[in-house]
């Protein structure tokens, strides 16, 4: 019988929400798993690749390959931006975890990107959750690879409110601005899931809570890896819940018919005070000059999300594991 | 015209007219706008400073100067301002919105005024010194004068009662690319200086003036009324409408001064929201403004950081200000 899962490679900077967001993929009958890469972002790229072994030997789940991404950005800026005071220093909360076991495989991260879809010309997915750098990196490496990926489903940007880095920009895109712009306008299949959607799906205390009580093993773990994440959001934005970025995009992958999309071209401004700024044309007005926006691909763009139906899927998946 | 007469018999019995200053580059609704100001007793029209941006500054000037005469009011000055952007170069016309004079291409005799010795930000300078806290200006192109007055006097900031600016796209497209609205993109460094100035600033955004519109239908009525300058407004406003169906599918116009000039004069038909305002200066979308909302505490300082913020228009309600413009229009 053919295999109907989707094909998926997760491209990952854990951090808290990925580890929910990697977790609840594995828990997800629809989606094969094929690998992790691994970025900076929510931590530096050393300690992302350790957090993929980890998590996936908590997983039990060493059979799945983790390919270690860039450790600069796409034009070999080395100031990186981590948000380690979102996920602890260890990025999974300053649990003090013992070190994995695993190590990565001897592929970059962009090599393992571009194989893969060799392999499976259309067939794989990969679900972006931090800097696009890897990405960018396998158009570099194989000109054919926008047409050989099947789809990326990226968590990145801002359209039409404010940024999470400054009032600009979305974390994900200001960690490399420049490749964010070479994915958008790749011509590859691209679905982007920014804060406008992400910021609607919320997981509160209560929740937080019920995750605690289950006998739910990814359940327990995330419960106490939450806290600092639940002690950030407190502090930066007066709720008291914590957004589900992360999970939301894997939920996007799992499911596409919980959100309404718009198609448009979507530029990243890489210069100035608003470097990292995502900017979506949908084609709707028609402009007097030629733009910067003009006769580029355009990309699927998330624009509402049905919160309580993304939120439930998680929660239920997470408690069932 | 209810509210017109309430509002002007009640200024009448004990205010003051408000003084105001119109930064200008006419324009078709830069002259609807005009026309709506010199119509309104509870207004005093200190003068008209002209800018580039639908028309380069001297035709700008010329169609100050010509806007005045055909209201009556060539007492009012003109005071001709800057032909460039701050960084220098040759400024974007929109003469495709706006026709090559300006006015529709509507042929119209040349004014015999002439225009006042003194620069655009000289007279917004000296004029706002002369009556500290009481000059209210309203900003109709790209910001180039204020920007100017603000570097020349460092006191004007807070010395002009109100700034009430025609400017950005808030958290929506632009009308010159999907990043940046017309004003604004014309001279980017000129509006930062002017939004960061901590002067008292309303902004209104095309997010707000695209939602206010008069229909093929009701040009037709203003176009049959009795209003004072409606025939020839209508005239001018064939060239801007079929831009309009070119470009946004719209069967009218949008109304981006005269819904600013309501905001003057009416600012209890809008509701605000209170921010630091910054505009890019680079890249693709230079000229775009971004405001910071201020939902979230940031973990560290960033460009939007320490300055005074502004007040951004954030709803409007469509019918009484269309309502208000539509009977200024038609006011015999």
């Amino acid at each position: 019988m053919a295999d109907s899962r989707k094909k998926t490679i997760i491209d990952t900077d854990p951090g808290i929400d990925d580890a929910m967001a990697i977790f609840l993929a594995l828990q997800s009958p629809e989606l094969d798993v094929l690998g992790l890469t691994t970025i900076f972002g929510n931590v530096y790229t050393t300690l992302s690749t350790r957090n993929a072994l980890h998590l996936l030997e908590i997983a039990g789940r060493t059979d799945i390959p983790v390919a270690e991404g860039s450790h600069v950005t796409i034009t070999k800026g080395t100031k990186l931006r981590v948000a380690d005071f979102v996920h602890g220093a260890d990025g999974l909360g300053n649990q003090n975890f013992p070190p994995p076991n695993g190590i990565p495989i001897d592929q970059s991260a962009a090599a393992f990107l571009v194989e893969q879809a060799n392999l499976y010309p259309g067939e794989v997915t990969v679900v972006a959750l931090g800097p696009l750098t890897n990405i960018a990196l396998a158009l570099q490496l194989d000109p054919g690879f926008s047409k050989k990926i099947g789809k990326i489903i990226i968590l990145g940007g801002a359209f039409f409110v404010n940024g999470n880095v400054n009032p600009a920009a979305e974390a994900n895109i200001f960690g490399d601005p420049e490749a964010a712009d070479m994915v958008f306008t790749s011509g590859a299949d691209v679905l982007v899931v920014g804060l406008n959607v992400t910021h609607q799906v919320v997981m509160t205390e209560a929740d937080r809570d019920k995750l605690g009580r289950s006998d739910g093993k990814f359940a327990k773990y995330l419960c106490k890896i939450l806290d600092i994440y639940f002690s950030y959001h407190r502090y930066a934005y007066e709720t008291k819940g914590v957004y589900l970025h992360d999970p939301a995009t894997v939920v996007a992958a799992v499911d596409p018919s919980l959100f309404t999309y718009t198609e448009g071209v979507v530029r990243v401004q890489t210069t100035g005070i608003s470097r990292g700024l995502t900017i979506l044309y949908n084609n709707k007005k028609r402009f007097g000059e030629v733009s910067e926006w003009c006769d580029k691909p355009t990309v699927k763009v998330a624009v509402t999300v049905d919160a309580p139906a993304v939120l439930k899927l998680v929660m239920d998946r997470l408690i069932d594991s | 015209m209810a509210d017109l007469n309430d509002a002007s018999g009640l200024l009448g019995s004990f205010a003051k007219p408000e003084k105001l200053i119109i930064d200008t580059d006419p324009g078709i609704d830069d002259a609807m706008a005009i026309f709506m100001a010199f119509r309104s007793p509870e207004l005093e029209v200190l003068g008209l400073t002209t800018v580039f941006g639908n028309v380069l500054v001297e035709c700008a000037t010329h169609n100050a100067l010509l806007l005045c005469e055909m209201a009556g009011r060539s007492d009012v000055p003109v005071a001709e301002g800057s032909p460039e952007p701050l960084k220098g170069g040759t400024p974007r016309v929109a003469d495709f919105v706006h026709g090559s004079n300006g006015l529709g291409n509507v042929i119209l005799p040349s004014p015999s005024m002439k225009k006042v010795e003194k620069s655009a930000a000289e007279f917004l300078v000296d004029t706002v010194s002369q009556y500290p806290g009481e000059v209210s200006i309203l900003a109709l192109g790209p910001l180039t004068n204020l920007a100017h007055a603000i570097k020349m006097d460092s006191t004007f900031a807070s010395k002009v009662k109100r700034l009430v600016i025609l400017g950005g796209a808030f958290f929506s497209l632009g009308n010159v690319n999907p990043a940046a609205e017309a004003n604004i993109y014309g001279d980017p460094e000129a509006a930062d200086c002017v939004f960061t100035c901590g002067a008292n600033i309303v902004i209104i955004g095309i997010n707000i003036t695209t939602q206010v519109q008069l229909t093929d239908e009701d040009l037709l009525e203003i176009r049959e009324s009795k209003g004072k300058h409606a025939q020839v407004l209508c005239d001018m406003c064939k060239f801007y409408r079929d831009w309009h169906v070119k470009s946004d599918g719209v069967y009218g116009i949008f109304l981006h001064d005269p819904v600013s000039f309501v905001a003057l004069v009416r600012p209890d038909l809008f509701t605000y929201k209170s921010g630091v305002v910054r505009v890019e200066t680079q890249g693709i979308s230079v000229g775009h403004t971004l405001m910071d909302q201020g939902i979230k505490k940031w973990n560290s300082d960033n460009p939007w950081s320490g300055f005074s913020p502004v007040s951004v228009a954030w709803t409007v309600k469509v019918d009484e200000v269309t309502n208000y413009v539509k009977e200024l229009l038609m006011k015999p």
